[in-house]
């Protein structure tokens, strides 16, 4: 009767387990492996393990440190005004007004476009010569010649994170707002009772509510966007001179220039390692412990 | 009756099996696959089929990103294939895996042997000196230019030399009015415009090497490199914007067509792109210039069909392959795709070829004076490295986060790491 049993829980699981093994842990352990051997399009057929070569390689790069910085600054700013402007958004969405639903599917709909489309089309409207945003400022009389957003290094990472945040928004705002919602009216009732005021009520009553939210959206956001080239890679392929190159992007490039799968496993691997260390050191501060999506 | 009705319905089963059995279906893929190319190609597939009864070609179309990898994987494990598309900076890495024909004895018996564009097959044999693929159309850079805005400034000659071109494009250069010379290509493989310009400032260069001079000394440690590059970064600076360190093909071609910068390197498949953006005759080719070398030293680029080395149909994938070459259909397809034919003869039957688009190159095969074909060392492991760390360094010599004199110092440090002085 027991084994039986057993043998339905196996039975039950087994879809989800072999969903999991072949979609994501099969791709993970081979992405671990191909990091100890020398997998590039030129030897395919010499392919062997040489150890911690590819790590030594990719960690003693000149160009390692200011990729790593430039990843810090990616995700930081991003997660930072993505979060705040979504939260903004969702506050001013919670409200019900006329056309909202309009306004909402409006708002949301960058999300639903591929990001490597968004980074195309962004860098024709930012180009330098032909864009159109040069064009309004140019015609407004704000500036006296094109800016090049894209070509300055010091304008480059700006560009990139400002377009990120902008496709980024409606994901805080769309979760937030679900969350928002769920908050029972009369929490805030009683609280304007006791004399609590806008401020009083988004720190004592909203944020305390939604805080798993908050937690989850922020450290989702976190991963993805550390894995995210997409919006950069169309944009400015790390460029110039490196000035936007991020890890994942420096990933690759390595693939599209060098065609050397296992150097770029090597950096999925380096991002794996720090998404963990990440989570694990987030989820600690935050006490929240096991986060429910 | 019902005995011979038996007898006619067996015989008709074995005819039938006796017929399907003959029939050869062929796999083929491609690598540079877009909408336009798969039709041109199925076009010229469903003709090859209709005068060879019991033939039928597979055509596999994966995308661009992912074909080279596509065609390892099933090359590496045998799977059925028979003709492979490779271009010259892949043929290397595919004909080291040992999975690709010999094609030589093909070639030397080909009645198209004879009509090759002079230089292309040599070209082709680029691993152990075979040729493992025959080129179907060739890419070959030129000097693309637009009278219509020139004449404006009065400039009505063409430039023949980099320093012309250099005066010329200062001369026309005014940001204020949006309006510049070179149009520069900053980003996504520009090692062949840079060296187009660097190595115009020699005399020398070896003809089997871009890098190497005739006695066998990389260019980067000779001064003229350091001139040339010199040069090279007054394009950027004086007469170029400053946003083309961030341009590819795309917004060059986008630069040309707003004449924002009408002066522009490109292959012959810009034609396609820019016939279809601009009137007939509002842009020209003409020779690239030479530069203080009294030289320019242009490099073949080409794709080609291979045989894969295990393929069970090599003599008729062989077929196809000089079929596709033949010169209505190499016409065809280089007319359609817009590149060079490989065929002599195109360029004599076809008016298209003759026309005045074309002038740019054929003037300069018919100049071996002043043109001198060279190769890249695309048969060097370090290739697959080089693309990224020659643009990345050299956006930071533009960028002035490198002197030029690091820059050169870097790469023939890359070069000799890689063992291409020998």
């Amino acid at each position: 009767m027991k084994s039986k049993k057993v043998l339905f829980i196996f039975f039950m699981l087994f879809p989800t387990f072999f969903i999991i093994s072949t979609l994501n842990i099969y791709p993970t352990i081979k992405g671990i492996i191909l990091s100890f051997q020398n997998f590039t399009l030129f030897n395919f057929n010499r392919i062997k393990f040489i150890g911690l070569k590819n790590y030594i390689d990719i960690l003693t790069d000149p160009e390692f440190p200011s990729i790593l910085l430039n990843t810090l600054l990616w995700i930081v700013c991003s997660v930072i005004f993505q979060f705040l402007l979504g939260f903004g958004l969702a506050i001013l969405m919670k409200r019900p007004f006329k056309g909202r639903s309009i306004y909402a599917g409006l708002v949301f709909y960058p999300w639903a476009l591929s990001g490597f489309a968004i980074g195309l089309l962004w860098s024709w409207l930012l180009n330098g010569q032909f864009g159109i945003i040069n064009d309004i400022l140019l015609r407004l009389g704000l500036i006296d010649s094109g800016i090049n957003f894209l070509s300055d290094p010091k304008l480059a990472m700006f560009s990139v994170i400002i377009v990120n945040i902008w496709y980024g928004i409606p994901f805080f705002a769309i979760m937030l707002l679900a969350a928002l919602q769920s908050i029972p009216d009369s929490l805030y009732e009683a609280a304007e009772i006791d004399g609590a005021g806008p401020v009083k009520k988004l720190i004592y009553i909203t944020i305390p509510y939604i805080k798993p939210t908050i937690i989850n959206t922020i450290l989702l956001r976190s991963i993805w966007i550390m894995n995210f080239p997409d919006i950069i890679y169309g944009m400015t392929r790390g460029g110039p001179a490196g000035s936007t190159n991020i890890l994942a992007v420096h990933m690759i490039n390595i693939v599209y220039y060098k065609n050397d799968y296992s150097k770029a496993s090597t950096v999925g691997v380096i991002i794996l390692t720090i998404l963990m260390i990440y989570t694990i050191i987030y989820l600690r501060i935050t006490e929240s412990g096991v986060v429910e999506i | 009756m019902k005995k011979l009705s038996f007898i006619l319905s067996i015989l008709l089963i074995f005819v039938v099996s006796f017929l399907s059995a003959e029939e050869v279906t062929l796999k083929m893929i491609q690598v540079f696959t877009s909408p336009l190319r798969t039709k041109i190609i199925e076009e010229i597939i469903e003709k090859f089929e209709e005068q060879n009864p019991g033939v039928k070609i597979e055509l596999i179309s994966p995308p661009y990103e992912t074909a080279y990898q596509k065609i390892y994987l099933m090359v590496s494990t045998n799977q059925p294939l028979d003709i492979v598309e490779v271009g010259d900076w892949s043929l290397s890495a595919l004909a080291s895996m040992g999975k690709l024909e010999n094609l030589e004895p093909y070639i030397s018996k080909s009645p198209l042997k004879d009509y090759f564009i002079n230089g292309i097959i040599d070209a082709a044999r680029i691993y152990k000196n075979t040729a493992y693929l025959l080129p179907n159309a060739v890419y070959v850079k030129t000097l693309f230019y637009r009278p219509d805005i020139l004449e404006k400034y009065g400039i009505r000659s063409v430039p023949k030399t980099m320093d012309e071109l250099m005066a010329f494009c200062k001369y026309i250069t005014d940001p204020k009015n949006n309006q510049y010379g070179f149009d520069f290509r900053g980003k996504g493989f520009p090692t062949a415009f840079i060296d187009l310009v660097v190595t115009s400032f020699f005399d020398d260069i070896d003809p089997n090497n871009m890098y190497l001079t005739k006695d066998g000394k990389l260019i980067f440690e000779d001064p003229r490199a350091k001139e040339g590059l010199k040069f090279y970064v007054e394009f950027y600076e004086k007469t170029a914007p400053k946003d083309s360190i961030n341009w590819g093909f795309d917004e060059q071609v986008n630069a040309f067509v707003a004449g924002i910068t009408p002066y522009l390197f490109q292959d012959p498949d810009t034609t396609g792109l820019l016939n279809e953006l601009l009137k007939n005759g509002v842009y020209k080719t003409a020779p690239l210039p030479i530069g203080r070398g009294g030289k320019a030293y242009p490099t073949f680029g080409f794709a080609g069909w291979g045989i894969t080395s295990y393929s069970k149909h090599k003599d008729i994938a062989w077929k196809f392959i000089e079929f596709f070459n033949s010169p209505e259909n190499n016409a065809y397809w280089c007319k359609m795709y817009g590149a060079l034919p490989v065929d002599k003869r195109v360029y004599e039957n076809d008016p298209y070829f003759s026309s005045e688009i074309f002038k740019g190159w054929a003037e300069m095969f018919n100049d071996p004076e002043h043109y001198q074909f060279t190769k890249y060392p695309l048969d060097n492991e370090a290739w697959s490295n080089w693309n990224q760390f020659h643009e990345e360094t050299m956006q930071k010599v533009l960028l002035g986060k490198m002197s030029i004199d690091e820059a050169l110092k870097e790469w023939a440090k890359f070069w000799k790491e890689a063992g291409l002085v020998k």
